[in-house]
């Protein structure tokens, strides 16, 4: 696999508030080979889609959706076994310790980074077990 | 030969008196007896000040020398005293104007305690009256007159001292800084200014050590600090350093930030006798800093996100463009629009906008008698009125280019109404009097970022209609995702 590659096919689960972000997330994604989940673009949305099962080989969570922090369903997330990374215009600083660990998208972002983070969630996820 | 020490002292020349410890009279000789116009029997038990009451300045003087004398077991002197006596009947009564120099004496036990104070007062108020006296010539004065000069101006000198070191004592007290000085291993509060007492909570730490004092910093580090200043000697403080600290009777211990200094007080031997503490409650200063961190943390993120939307809108706008001429175009409108809607906000402090700004805003180039508004007030949050000011942009564009403003004569009409109770807002949009409308062949950016924005961000619908009359569309959200509560 050359250094930018992700498996091709993966399916990535997407959380992000702000359409334009989202929009330009699912062009990254779809370039780099990936199969777009969502976006869910609110709250309510990505917990409905959480209940009904949501299938995704990893998760891309923007930190505050709709005011709302995005740890609640990070947790949701990570009992389904779906490696996760965070999306955030505040750095790693807004990251509580138990997800530090995570990879972290720091806005704006190059699709590039969105592959470097994905390899990282997954690699991660490989060692951690989860 | 055995002197008989009575008689001697009755003898005396000079007023002499003895008090015990209680400041009682013991014994007065005869010239005592003499200027104070009162017999000897009168004296012995009585309290001196019952003998004398004085309860101005002159009578606090007196009975500070005897503390002083009591206190240090030291002599002490009144070079001029000027105390009234009570006159007896038959000399007319009431009360005489006199002066005094006064010389108090302290008599030890063998355990050098106190026992009693010999008391020599000379009445000299017949010098004091012949100096007041300004028919005298200075140069007649008689030796004993400048004597006394010189004592009433030591005197007047003793308490311009007094009066100095009583306001440093107030410049201390009242300081804006606090202030304490800690005595010994203990390190007892011998003085706490103001300051410091406001600090403590109004707490009474005088003659305490601090362990007792304030055993609610236990456990900070600070009790440690000044035993390692009064050990060493070594200066040493903190800035900003957090306390908690009972700042009120009663209450939980807040939290304060503190800049101080602990120094060693030593005496003339350079021995170490306590520590001076003296600092700044800077609380406020730092919650400021604090609150400026938080605005500073915050603004990047909102700058952060911007970029991110910017990034997009260049992305997607690059993307979908027919040629380089119109994604630089296009690209320029997009970040007007995202920049007038930030103007609305800045003007409401980032609150909120309201719909009607919105629209008016992007349709303010155009010709006002074909554009027609109508709606009830709907007072949009931050997010949606960023949102929803690029989806009337692309609309407006859309119109502009290809739908009824593309064409003199054409119109735009936006009408939108709440549903009853919490209802969704319904927005009808309906151009007029331009060509007919067809359904594009490819979704452009413009209607994905509609799309996104209305059916993804804002969980509503949009249904657009293309119509040989022209274009319309429908775009129907529930309040709570675009109104502001």
């Amino acid at each position: 696999m050359a250094p930018n590659d992700v498996p091709p096919g993966l399916a990535v689960f997407v959380v992000e508030d702000e359409a334009l972000v989202a929009l330009n997330l699912e062009s990254m994604l779809d370039d780099l080979g990936c199969r777009v989940v969502g976006p869910a673009m609110r709250f309510d949305r990505a917990q409905a889609m959480i209940d009904e099962g949501v299938e995704a080989d990893v998760a891309i969570l923007d930190v505050n959706i709709g005011g709302r922090s995005v740890f609640d369903l990070a947790v949701q997330i990570r009992e389904r076994g779906i490696p996760i990374l965070f999306a955030t215009g505040y750095g790693r600083g807004g990251i509580p310790g138990e997800w530090q660990h995570r990879p972290i998208l720091q806005k704006p972002y190059t699709e590039r980074d969105v592959g470097r983070a994905i390899r990282e969630a997954l690699a991660g996820a490989e060692r951690t077990g989860d | 030969m055995q002197l008989d020490f009575e008689r001697l002292f009755d003898a005396l020349p000079s007023p002499y008196m003895v008090l015990d410890a209680k400041l009682n009279y013991i014994t007065v000789n005869a010239e005592y007896e003499r200027v104070t116009m009162r017999p000897a029997g009168e004296y012995p038990g009585r309290f001196v000040f019952e003998m004398f009451p004085n309860e101005g300045e002159s009578g606090r003087r007196l009975r500070d020398s005897f503390e002083r004398v009591l206190a240090t077991g030291q002599s002490d002197s009144i070079a001029y005293l000027p105390y009234d006596i009570p006159r007896p009947p038959e000399l007319g009564g009431g009360m005489e104007r006199r002066f005094w120099t006064c010389h108090h004496t302290p008599i030890l036990d063998d355990d050098g305690v106190v026992r009693f104070i010999v008391q020599n007062t000379v009445d000299v108020t017949e010098v004091v009256r012949l100096t007041e006296a300004a028919t005298i010539p200075f140069s007649a004065t008689a030796g004993a007159t400048r004597l006394l000069e010189r004592a009433r101006e030591v005197e007047e000198q003793r308490k311009a001292l007094l009066a100095e070191s009583d306001e440093f004592r107030r410049l201390f007290q009242q300081a804006p800084g606090f202030f304490a000085v800690l005595s010994g291993p203990e390190h007892v509060f011998t003085f706490a200014n103001d300051a410091y007492v406001r600090l403590v909570g109004g707490r009474n730490v005088t003659g305490r050590p601090i362990r007792e004092a304030l055993p609610d910093i236990a456990g900070q580090g600070f009790y440690e600090m000044l035993d390692e200043v009064y050990t060493t000697g070594r200066s040493t403080g903190g800035e900003a350093m957090r306390v908690v600290l009972q700042r009120h009777p009663n209450e939980a211990p807040e939290e304060v930030f503190l800049d101080f200094s602990y120094d060693a007080i030593c005496d003339r031997d350079g021995d170490i006798t306590g520590v001076f503490v003296q600092g700044m409650d800077r609380t406020e200063a730092v919650r400021t800093q604090q609150r400026q961190r938080l605005l500073l943390d915050e603004l990047n993120h909102r700058v952060k996100n911007t970029l991110a939307t910017v990034q997009s809108i260049a992305s997607q706008t690059l993307r979908s463009a027919r040629d380089l001429a119109s994604a630089r175009s296009d690209f320029e409108a997009r970040i007007l629009a995202l920049s007038k809607a930030h103007n609305l906000l800045s003007a409401q402090e980032w609150e909120s906008t309201r719909l009607t700004e919105v629209l008016a805003s992007e349709f303010s180039v155009y010709d006002a008698a074909r554009i027609s508004v109508e709606g009830p007030p709907v007072t949009l949050t931050p997010k949606a009125s960023i949102s929803l000011a690029l989806v009337v942009h692309e609309l407006v564009t859309n119109a502009a280019k290809y739908g009824a403003l593309s064409e003199a004569g054409g119109a735009v009409r936006v009408r939108w109404r709440l549903e009853e109770g919490d209802g969704p807002l319904v927005l009808e949009w309906t151009e007029r009097g331009g060509p007919p409308a067809t359904a594009p062949e490819r979704r452009g950016f413009g209607s994905r970022m509609i799309g996104a924005i209305v059916a993804g961000e804002l969980g509503g619908s949009f249904e657009p209609a293309y119509d040989p009359a022209g274009f319309s569309c429908r775009i129907v959200v529930s309040a709570d995702a675009v109104m502001k509560g």
